[in-house]
């Protein structure tokens, strides 16, 4: 078949940069593939993707070695202008790749920049609208949208020019689940309905490795596997089981019992329901709950909520009558869909935002006699982007700049500082600038940053958004050990795996109040939607059962 | 760039499909735009206190029917700061009328108040916030998109830097007031002291909000290259909106007016005298053209507001 696209040797490495983005890559994309591409934060998923549109090396600069093709166009030579009818682009971050006002100004304004004639700009609009849903808001100003919202429109506006090879870099790194499952059905409706050509950067594994014909794992700015999904997630078992689905993991684990030869085909499944279906095959052996740990009781409240109303009109509250308390040795996961009062109520813990009623106790004390700053001493929050914290040149200052504004000194500031960096793992980015760092290693600086005061309660909004699964282990090891000695954490997060892993107890949030509140395992046991995969795989056989490490294999019947 | 983007980050509005909830905004651009440059131009020509007080009205009326009276308070501010400004400046060098309210001796000044400056200063200052507030409508009644294609016409580049600007301000402002809540959160005092103490606490963060800028209008760059800006000659969506009875009211209001408005300005039915002695204000507002005017500028308006409510 022809090849739609191809890298000949390509190694690249960006201007001032010590180590080449991507090292020696040769591939080939055929027409129609489905390809994921998989790999940690910084492993060059992103720099592939933007070589296969020209902005390597024409926008960014730097040393470009190797040869990339598409649709027999090489782009050293052609600009990414002259590709952007063949190739299409939706960027990470939706607000950062939008140019006009409205949505359908902005689905034409790639069209325009095409020459397309005016009448054929209206239908390719109208199209772009109805294929992903969004005709009600084609007036809308893009001001007023939602991320997933916004995140359909930068699709929209790319697919409406129609282009051979469809790129997608973390699209959905900035989204709820719902808008990301909104989003990744477009895109799959996309390929089934067009036979387009997409390769789609993502961390959120258990959401489009079934929806993929091709796997591309990058490491180090190398491809080191390059496989069907099945043939992926065989060599993912064996080494680097993170990567998989949490149901691929737990056939993973049963494999391993079974030395892997004697396993119904050596498959792993990808989705719930293919988990079943292999449950049926393999009746000989069934899943059962291991011994639980014991749970430590929780300790002194640290945070209360008194019929606290929160939002920004008086008349037509956010949440009402919220109460709740937060105490020391909790891992609280806070949950519910985009604009239902996470992020505001958070912001009610420290001051940030004023209460319209009710009122909130930091141990013991009434927030609203506290300022922003001496709140701080007693509850961290880490917003949802740590460049927010960035205000000096390099991570020792940032540590610095908070003991410095909470006040302490001397040997307890060195102590505290020292402490930090040793959980958090900073000692080899001391002198590094914040802003260079990857995404994961900003989010530990901007943690530190936030929390390197011991405070008694912890914050975090929406933590794990773009973050790899290995940094994802790691940050929920640390938050475990913060638990451990004594602190509060609470965790706002859409990561339902996350929360199910780390998480003690979890609050839903909607309807204008709590929707429930209670240990994770029976508020995540039965949802349908804030619900891990292996729960949904096994509710009715082992009621609470959330996630893999929960699992043994054996040969009692469920 | 403003240390007030620092202030407490807010929730976005959320009108969903309410974006051009204005229904002037919602017609021909084209149309829209004929229809406040004939206010604009009305409020430019009209010097009589009485028909300047209604023209006023008129465009304040407008803007309330747009539900967007309160977003045009800064507007109204700076229009009433440099009006008030006006009006009371005036009288004290203007020596022309004949009826002297007071008068006084400053070191070298003599200051003479007339009831004739007074008028002039307090009918120019009307006259500017009316203009003012008609340029105020044009941003109402025109999203900046339209604006853009009305000014591709002429210049694409200048249109395009409008219609960003317009996108990302709401952007940086956002950037800013989380950036400084950040900072609060790890103890940094910004809300203490005096203004200029909490300007002063500030300032470091503007670093961190113009280095944010600085990437996203990289990202912007990318994202504009990748989708073909530069590749050739552009071309113009023209056809989004279908030409309507509204759009026709709008386009011949405002033609209607202009000529009224000439018409009415060589016959002096908009003129006005003030000097030595006031001419009467009320004389003039039953000259025809000067009605036709008012109709011209009132109808259509009235019309799409009210049927763009309903």
């Amino acid at each position: 078949m022809t090849a739609i696209a191809q890298f000949e040797g390509v190694t690249y490495t960006y201007p001032e940069a010590v180590r080449p983005a991507l090292r020696d890559v040769t591939l080939t994309i055929r027409p129609a593939e489905v390809i994921l591409l998989l790999g940690g934060s910084g492993s060059g998923k992103s720099t592939l993707l933007r070589a296969l549109n020209g902005l390597v090396p024409h926008f960014h600069g730097g040393t470009f070695a190797g040869r990339v093709t598409v649709d027999e166009f090489d782009t050293r030579t052609a600009r990414p202008h002259d590709l952007a009818r063949r190739v299409g682009l939706v960027f990470q971050d939706p607000e950062s790749q939008s140019v006009m006002t409205t949505v359908e100004r902005e689905i034409a304004f790639g069209l325009e920049n095409l020459g397309v004639a005016s009448p054929a700009i209206t239908r390719l609009v109208e199209e772009a609208l109805i294929s992903l849903g969004l005709s009600h808001l084609r007036h809308a100003p893009l001001a007023e949208l939602s991320g997933g919202e916004l995140q359909k429109v930068a699709l929209a506006a790319v697919i409406a020019t129609q282009p051979h090879l469809l790129l997608l870099d973390e699209p959905t790194s900035q989204l709820d689940p719902v808008s990301s499952e909104e989003l990744l059905s477009a895109i799959r409706r996309l390929s089934e309905d067009t036979g387009a050509t997409i390769v789609l950067a993502e961390h959120r594994v258990e959401r489009c490795l079934h929806l993929a014909t091709r796997v591309l794992y990058m490491e180090d700015g190398a491809v080191l596997v390059d496989a069907t999904p099945q043939e992926f997630a065989g060599w993912a078992a064996g080494s680097r089981r993170e990567l998989l689905p949490p149901v691929a993991r737990l056939f993973a684990r049963r494999l391993n019992g079974q030395a892997a030869a004697s396993a119904a085909d050596g498959r792993l499944p990808m989705t719930v329901k293919d988990a079943r279906h292999m449950l049926d095959v393999v009746e000989t052996e069934m899943p059962r709950r291991r011994k639980a740990e014991a749970q430590v009781a929780p300790g002194d409240v640290v945070l209360r909520t008194e019929k606290l109303a929160v939002g920004y009109e008086r008349d037509t509250p956010l949440l009402e009558g919220v109460s709740l308390e937060l105490r020391r040795g909790e891992l609280v996961a806070l949950m519910g869909e985009n604009g239902a009062g996470k992020s505001t109520l958070v912001k009610h813990f420290n001051g940030l935002l004023k209460p319209l009623r009710g009122a909130v106790r930091l141990l013991g004390r009434d927030v609203g006699t506290l300022s922003v700053a001496e709140a701080a001493r007693s509850c961290a929050l880490l917003g949802q982007n740590p460049n927010d914290y960035f205000v000096r040149d390099t991570v020792a200052a940032e540590i610095d700049l908070t003991l410095e504004n909470l006040k302490f000194e001397g040997a307890l500031r060195d102590e505290l500082a020292a402490r930090i960096i040793a959980e958090l793992d900073l000692a080899g980015l001391l002198q590094r600038d914040p802003r260079d760092l990857s995404g994961g290693e900003r989010t530990r600086v901007a943690l530190a940053a936030a929390a390197c005061g011991d405070p008694p309660l912890v914050v975090l909004d929406e933590p794990t958004r773009g973050m790899d699964p290995t940094r994802k282990g790691e940050l929920a090891r640390t938050l475990q050990c913060w638990v451990a000695d004594g602190r509060c954490v609470l965790v706002v997060t859409h990561d339902v795996e996350f929360a199910a892993r780390c998480a003690s107890r979890v609050l839903v949030l909607g309807d204008g109040g709590i929707l429930a509140d209670g240990p994770a395992d029976e508020v995540l046991n039965g949802s349908l939607f804030f619900s891990t995969q292996v729960n949904r795989l096994l509710r009715h056989a082992l009621p609470g059962v959330l996630h893999e490490d929960e699992i043994e294999w054996g040969s009692s019947a469920l | 760039m403003s240390t007030a983007a620092l202030a407490p980050a807010r929730r976005r509005s959320r009108a969903r499909g309410t974006a051009t909830s204005c229904a002037l905004a919602r017609r021909q651009p084209a149309a829209s735009a004929a229809y406040v440059a004939a206010v604009a131009f009305a409020a430019l020509v009209v010097v009589n206190p009485v028909q300047v007080a209604i023209l006023l009205g008129i465009v304040v009326g407008l803007l309330a029917a747009s539900g967007r009276l309160r977003a045009s308070l800064p507007y109204v501010r700076v229009a009433l700061a440099v009006g008030l400004f006006l009006a009371i400046l005036n009288p004290f060098f203007s020596r022309g009328g004949l009826d002297v309210i007071w008068q006084t001796d400053l070191w070298i000044f003599e200051i003479t108040l007339t009831l004739q400056g007074l008028v002039y200063g307090i009918t120019t200052a009307l006259r500017l916030t009316a203009v003012v507030l008609a340029f105020a409508l044009f941003n109402v009644a025109l999203e900046p998109d339209d604006q853009l294609g009305l000014l591709s016409r002429f210049s694409f580049r200048s249109g395009l830097v409008l219609s960003l600007a317009a996108r990302l301000l709401p952007v940086l402002s956002s950037d800013g007031a989380h950036i400084a809540d950040a900072q609060r959160a790890r103890g940094m005092e910004l809300d203490r002291g005096t203004r200029r103490a909490r300007a002063t606490a500030r300032l470091p963060l503007l670093g961190a909000l113009l280095t944010r800028s600085l990437e996203r209008a990289v990202d912007v760059a990318a994202a504009m290259e990748a989708r073909g800006y530069g590749s050739g000659r552009r071309s113009q969506w023209l056809h989004r909106r279908p030409w309507r009875a509204a759009d026709a009211a709008l386009a011949g209001g405002a033609v209607l007016a202009a000529v009224a408005l000439l018409t009415g300005l060589l016959r002096g039915a908009v003129g006005y005298d003030f000097y030595p002695l006031l001419d009467d204000p009320w004389a003039q507002l039953t000259d025809p053209w000067w009605l036709v005017t008012l109709v011209a500028l009132v109808a259509p308006g009235a019309l799409v507001l009210v049927r763009g409510r309903t």
